[in-house]
């Protein structure tokens, strides 16, 4: 199983493109991770306008933030992020600058 | 990355104040670490009553128990005493501008590997092995 927390700011990013996205984030999760990558559980926090900021000034800026199952090396963890980057920006219309995805193992303790 | 997350209780902060948490939290980043100015993040989520926040480690929730929380998120890869001297200073600057009680504010920084997040359509650098591009 896997978990992410999409944030985005409001008024950025249409909410009618959210279960394609899901959708999409599963098939990538699975395919590239295995089975036990699934399912992926999906939450959305909505940034208020006037609340979020990147560099000081107000952000258009999403987040895509998973846990991941442990285990996952460098070339694979690599390709899972740019998969999820391309499937947000080729739905949403959004710029890859307006993103950032990671993906953490669910056992990290950082 | 780095990205803060300020939860406060409803209506606590004005937008003024937002805005001179937001730019203060990122000259504190950016001059402790050296980092670029363009990566920081900061947020603000208004609760009452909560007492955790999504946090991306662990069983994914960190439990806080003042009306005030800081949540940080960085790259690893830096000595304690910057994690915990950037954490410090957070604080502290959010107590002057806010006017909020120390007593009120708690925090934490979570850190993980740079290459766990891309940005900007890269796999983030660790700490110390940044390119020029990087700081541009």
């Amino acid at each position: 199983m896997s978990w992410f927390e999409c944030t985005v700011q409001e008024g950025c990013v249409d909410e009618r493109f959210r279960p394609g996205f899901e959708s999409a984030l599963e098939t990538i999760c699975v395919d590239i991770l295995g089975p036990e990558a699934g399912p992926v559980e999906v939450s959305w926090v909505v940034i208020k306008r006037g609340f979020g900021f990147r560099a000081g000034k107000p952000s258009t800026t999403s987040l895509v933030r998973g846990r991941i199952p442990d285990g996952c090396d460098a070339q694979t963890r690599a390709q899972l992020l740019r998969a999820i980057g391309d499937a947000w920006c080729r739905l949403t219309g959004a710029r890859e600058h307006e993103l950032v995805v990671s993906a953490r193992d669910q056992s990290w303790a950082g | 990355m780095p990205l803060y997350r300020c939860v406060t209780p409803k209506g606590a902060l004005t937008h003024e104040q937002r805005t001179e948490v937001a730019k203060a939290f990122t000259d504190v980043h950016c001059g402790l670490s050296g980092a670029p100015r363009k990566f920081v993040q900061v947020m603000f989520l208004e609760r009452n009553g909560g007492s955790e926040i999504t946090d991306s480690h662990g069983n994914g929730m960190m439990a806080y128990d003042t009306p005030y929380f800081i949540a940080g998120g960085n790259r690893g890869g830096r000595p304690p005493e910057l994690k915990a001297r950037i954490l410090e200073t957070l604080l502290e600057t959010f107590c002057e501008i806010t006017s909020v009680s120390s007593l009120e504010v708690s925090g934490c920084i979570s850190e993980a590997p740079a290459s766990w997040t891309m940005e900007g359509g890269k796999v983030l650098p660790e700490p110390g092995q940044e390119s020029e591009e990087w700081y541009g």
